[in-house]
């Protein structure tokens, strides 16, 4: 039984996206750049701080470094409660305002969770020829055992985007009243965008179990849809993650554990 | 070319108080409970999110991408200065930042932001302007003498010279609510437990300085405070109460930054104190009120420390008391609106959030508001008095000293003393009139450059009396 893909050091490495992997590679490699440059940027302008009686600021090394000590100024085990309390359920966003802590939790466990999984599909697709010597039915087995969750997490993170968009279309409250609220529109289509292609993509791909490569109809692979999904992603949820308002997903979890729960 | 310099600096932040401007997520919970941005018509500019917002947006002109590459963005002084007078309209009493999802220190946040903008040369705000001085040279923020401190004291009250328990009344209480300072004193001789004061040697906490980010002009509050711990120490204080829930607050979270260590004592609030004595089964009831009360905590008192329950303790074990709570209480309390240098620097907003308060107390029912500051007392009395309701405002401690039998008067009041010198509940002295002003000489008509006078600059009039906090 055989099946083509990618060739890495002699081993045989089913191609899960179905696409160029080098498209995908220069991609990740420049989302991941810009990643580390923008949080870069963004540490060097915390570290420009200059508290009362310092003479000189932080820089942002000294930055990370005080943000890190000040988390875990009371101890492993109280920030480790804050992690999990405010930071995973969002405690403090469910005291008050219970449809908002429902959409951010949809949001944000089903982007971690999609997140994960497709981690956890990446690395068996090496682990399998590379670790324990099979062939691509191990691959095949574990992306079928992804489906469900796959499938749970798309659907959380749609009802959460529809819910977002639903508040600010009808929603009176004061935060849709902020300066320049407007710039939520482009979040939310974008990570509407994300959701919608991937969905397209995940229907192309539900039947992989083919053995051979020629069994494919000839639009399965370098599927431009796909390939935008998965460009797109990567941009916009990584690269752009630092310069936008998606940035409160690093931010408002740091500050957090930082003011150690806030209380 | 050489690249302009940013319009802000980034002094006196820390850098995670740096990361929290980047942490809002605009959600503005911030906004709902904001008792200055109710009190100023719901104006955009008085909210807490906007003010972070509108500084983070000059933290990215500044030294954002896009800064690195072309150069920093020119933010007009004009909107440097308006930025700056928005975020005086505030009383810092924290309930932004006690209901941010993200949890920013907003307290901590305002006053560093403060700081920057007086070292900028934007701030602080009208009358405030006056406070270092004042209180550098005088110790107090009232133009008082020193020598005065004690001015209170009648002859029944024994003050011992030295005691492991002393008890720092504050420049509200010893120049202007002396009835608070003389109900603590009776109360306590009342108990039997000896206490000592530090009369001329006690220099004010230093939190009008540092509420209005001027902390570090002479170092006057760390001056004040070191001065203040170290006084306290040699007359070998173990146990310090304080009546005033802004000296209270000021001993537990600023002095022990000034000092650099733990305080050699321990900083108790009167209220709790009360509630100690109380549960022991000191405290005998004398008399009773009948009277239905509600209670206002103070932001320094609760939000700030996390006292909330003892005074209503107290409260609750009073004959003949009722407690009812307003809607806003504990954490979520509103604000009375003199905090933050509002009081001295803005009086009309002041005035605004302490009318919101006192009608938060109406819907109550209830027939006396009592706090346990007396500068919550002075702002609700002005508050209560402006909506002409007829509700009396007293202290949590002069309400004590009165139920266990004790008086409550103070030295008959000077001519135009300032009304809270006295009970309000308990009046049993009047305030004899301010003498009539003498009337104004006309100019010379000779001097025919004079123009009508004009407004006096808020930063050149003299303080009046019980402006600060």
């Amino acid at each position: 039984m055989s099946t083509e893909g990618l060739t890495i050091l002699g081993k045989t490495v089913f191609d899960t996206l179905f696409i160029d992997w080098r498209i995908m590679a220069i991609t990740a490699i420049i989302s991941i750049i810009l990643f580390i440059v923008g949080m870069y940027i963004q540490l060097e302008k915390w570290g420009r701080g200059i508290p009362e009686g310092a003479t000189k600021s932080y820089g942002a090394w000294g930055a990370l470094k005080f943000i890190i000590s000040k988390i875990f100024e009371k101890g492993i085990g109280h920030a480790l409660e804050i992690l999990i309390l405010d930071v995973a359920f969002q405690r403090r966003t469910y005291r008050r305002r219970k449809l908002e802590w429902f959409m951010h939790i949809l949001i944000f466990w089903g982007w971690i969770g999609l997140l994960i999984l497709t981690i956890v599909a990446a690395a068996a697709e090496f682990a399998g020829p590379f670790l324990l010597n099979q062939d691509y039915t191990y691959f095949v087995g574990v992306w079928k055992s992804l489906e469900l969750p796959n499938d749970i997490f798309g659907y959380m993170l749609v009802l959460g985007i529809v819910i977002a968009i639903a508040r600010r279309l009808f929603s009176t409250g004061k935060d849709v009243q902020a300066r320049n609220a407007d710039i939520d529109w482009i979040l939310i289509f974008g990570l509407l965008i994300v959701v919608i292609t991937g969905f397209y993509a995940q229907i192309l791909r539900g039947d992989v179990t083919r053995e051979l490569i020629e069994a494919y109809p000839p639009t399965f692979f370098n599927n431009i849809t796909v390939m935008f999904h998965e460009v797109f992603t990567l941009l916009f949820c990584v690269a752009y993650v630092p310069f936008s308002k998606y940035f409160h997903m690093i931010t408002a979890p740091l500050t957090i554990l930082v003011n150690h729960g806030g209380e | 070319m050489a690249k302009e310099k940013p319009s802000i600096n980034t002094v006196n932040f820390t850098a995670a108080q740096l990361m929290e401007f980047d942490a809002c997520t605009r959600c503005g919970e911030c906004v709902k409970y904001c008792p200055t941005y109710d009190a100023r018509d719901k104006s955009q500019d008085i909210e807490p999110r906007d003010k972070i917002l509108r500084w983070r947006d000059y933290m990215t002109k500044s030294y954002g991408l896009k800064a690195r590459l072309f150069g920093p963005e020119k933010i007009p002084p004009e909107e440097i200065k308006k930025f700056t007078d928005d975020l005086y309209n505030c009383t810092t009493c924290g309930m932004c930042g006690t209901v941010c999802p993200a949890g920013i220190n907003t307290i901590e946040l305002w006053e560093s932001t403060r700081a920057n903008l007086v070292k900028y040369g934007t701030g602080p705000y009208g009358k405030q302007s006056l406070f270092p001085k004042l209180i550098e040279e005088g110790h107090n923020p009232y133009m008082k003498q020193q020598k005065d401190r004690l001015a209170w004291m009648t002859p029944d009250i024994k003050i011992a010279e030295k005691s492991d328990i002393a008890y720092f009344i504050g420049c509200t209480a010893g120049y202007n609510q002396q009835v608070l300072g003389v109900s603590t004193a009776r109360i306590l001789n009342k108990l039997n437990v000896p206490f000592m004061a530090l009369g001329e040697e006690e220099w004010c906490c230093g939190s009008a300085l540092i509420r209005t980010g001027q902390q570090h002009i002479n170092d006057t509050p760390k001056k004040a405070a070191i001065h203040n711990v170290e006084a306290l120490k040699a007359r070998g204080a173990k146990r310090v109460i304080f009546a005033c829930a802004g000296c209270f607050r000021a001993a537990k979270i600023d002095w022990p930054r000034a000092y650099g260590k733990e305080l050699p004592f321990e900083a108790i609030h009167m209220s709790q104190f009360l509630a100690e004595q109380l549960e022991a089964g000191k405290i005998k009831w004398e008399k009773s009120l009948d009277k239905t009360v509600t209670y206002h905590d103070p932001c320094h008192l609760g939000r700030h420390v996390g006292v909330f329950e003892e005074p209503r303790k107290v409260i609750k074990s009073m004959p003949g008391v009722k407690l009812v709570e307003m809607k806003r209480n504990r954490k979520e309390q509103r604000c009375c609106g003199a905090g933050g240098g509002v009081k001295a620097g803005i009086p009309d907003l002041a005035m605004g959030v302490a009318k919101g308060r006192v009608n938060d107390a109406k819907e109550t029912g209830a027939q006396a508001l009592i706090s346990t500051c007396p500068f919550c007392r002075r702002n609700l009395l002005d508050g209560r008095d402006e909506l002409k309701l007829d509700m009396s405002v007293d202290d949590l401690v002069v309400l004590t000293a009165h139920l266990m039998g004790l008086s409550t008067d103070v030295q008959p009041p000077a001519p135009g003393a300032p009304k809270e010198s006295i009970s309000d509940l308990f009046r049993t002295q009047t305030i004899p009139p301010k003498p009539p002003a003498e009337p104004k000489k006309e100019e010379p008509k000779a001097a025919p450059k004079t123009e009508a006078p004009k407004a006096q600059a808020p930063a050149k009039e003299a303080p009046k009396s019980s402006a600060a906090k």
